[in-house]
């Protein structure tokens, strides 16, 4: 069903690669630098909704995994491609060492709150952000805490523990 | 005849005007609890709009270090005297957030707490039997909390201020205010006696 866009994707762009998981889900694997002009190009063709952007650390291969998920909301009910029910993971690395990656808030609007949300618990950075400012958290922490490195057991010995009872 | 003696005190007992807390999961029992399954009004337990007419504090669930200072300043706005209720298993010892990056652990190391309802959910129930509880208490005078936190509040303070660097507001007590307060007989400190002006 969704060679046709197999197809189209991986001649248009290089060093992109498309795997069906199943007949409604299908996993973009891109290199950094083309994802912008990939979410721009699928939107285009129909992927009009971005239902979220997540993180993964791999921190045995130093790299973070960003991952986008777009959909498309079925405008025509009575006559939709198969391609609406496609739900499409876009995945791309970066380097753990320098987390880098180009905002995609100029695309879809919505990704603002993601962006802001994996900048503050990954410390990914993302370019062209309009405000990348703390969104949860109250602490100041060393290491971004939902990073894999980052020892939660030792930092509530440390911090929390270490506060002493008020009364007897 | 308790009537008779302490009247204000009978008065505070069956009318606990409750700010509930919406934490964390815990809120998920307080609406059987105050409508018509449980009915928590038999006990002259009775949800409030603000916390500045409440006494009764329930914190239903984790207080994340966020919500801590929510917490803080709701209750310092009540009106004494007050009383806290730790719902749940999370604020008495942190829970299943017990390694968690941004859960307090102990919620009476911030704020002074009365009384705790274990278990991870308590029944609606339970906190029928904490309310009884505590109308133990406030008979015996033991459910001061509100007294313990002006005599204790400048290490109350610098427990909050050691979590959260700066508060944001000025101290709701003078440093003079640690040595006065005496535990209540017949009467009560009001919250305006030695409060700072802003």
């Amino acid at each position: 069903m969704s060679n046709s866009l197999k197809g189209k994707l991986e001649s248009t762009f290089k060093g992109v690669e498309m795997t069906l998981l199943k007949d409604t889900r299908a996993v973009v694997s891109a290199p950094k630098d083309s994802i912008v002009a990939i979410l721009e190009y699928l939107k285009d063709k129909g992927f009009d909704h971005l239902a979220l952007v997540s993180c993964v650390d791999w921190i045995e291969q130093n790299e973070f995994e960003i991952v986008y998920i777009l959909t498309s909301y079925m405008r025509n009910n009575t006559d939709y491609s198969a391609e609406q029910w496609l739900h499409l993971f876009i995945k791309t690395r970066i380097s753990r060492d320098n987390p880098e990656l180009k905002s995609v808030t100029g695309i879809f609007e919505n990704a603002e709150p993601y962006e802001r949300e994996i900048h503050e618990l990954f410390g990914v950075y993302f370019e062209g952000h309009p405000r990348l400012i703390p969104l949860f958290l109250e602490r100041k922490y060393e290491i971004p805490p939902f990073r894999k490195d980052f020892d939660t057991r030792k930092y509530v010995k440390d911090t929390f523990d270490s506060i002493p009872s008020v009364e007897d | 005849m308790k009537w008779l003696k302490s009247p204000g005190k009978m008065a505070h007992k069956y009318s606990l005007h409750v700010v509930y807390f919406c934490t964390g999961c815990g809120i998920i029992e307080i609406p059987p609890v105050i409508t018509a399954r449980w009915d928590a009004e038999r006990f002259g337990v009775v949800p409030v709009a603000t916390p500045r007419q409440a006494n009764l504090f329930l914190i239903t669930g984790y207080v994340s270090v966020k919500t801590l200072k929510a917490v803080i300043r709701t209750y310092e706005q009540m009106p004494e005297p007050k009383y806290t209720v730790g719902f749940g298993s999370c604020p008495i010892n942190g829970g299943m957030y017990w390694d968690s990056y941004n859960t307090i652990k102990h919620l009476d190391k911030y704020i002074p707490v009365d009384g705790w309802i274990a278990g991870c959910m308590p029944r609606p129930e339970a906190v029928f039997i904490a309310v009884t509880h505590l109308w133990t208490l406030i008979d015996k005078d033991m459910a001061n909390g509100y007294i313990r936190y002006r005599k204790n509040y400048a290490a109350y303070r610098k427990n909050q201020e050691t979590l959260f660097g700066e508060l944001g507001w000025p101290p709701l007590y003078q440093e003079s205010a640690t040595s006065a307060p005496e535990a209540p007989s017949g009467h009560l400190p009001r919250s305006g006696d030695v409060r700072i002006k802003k």
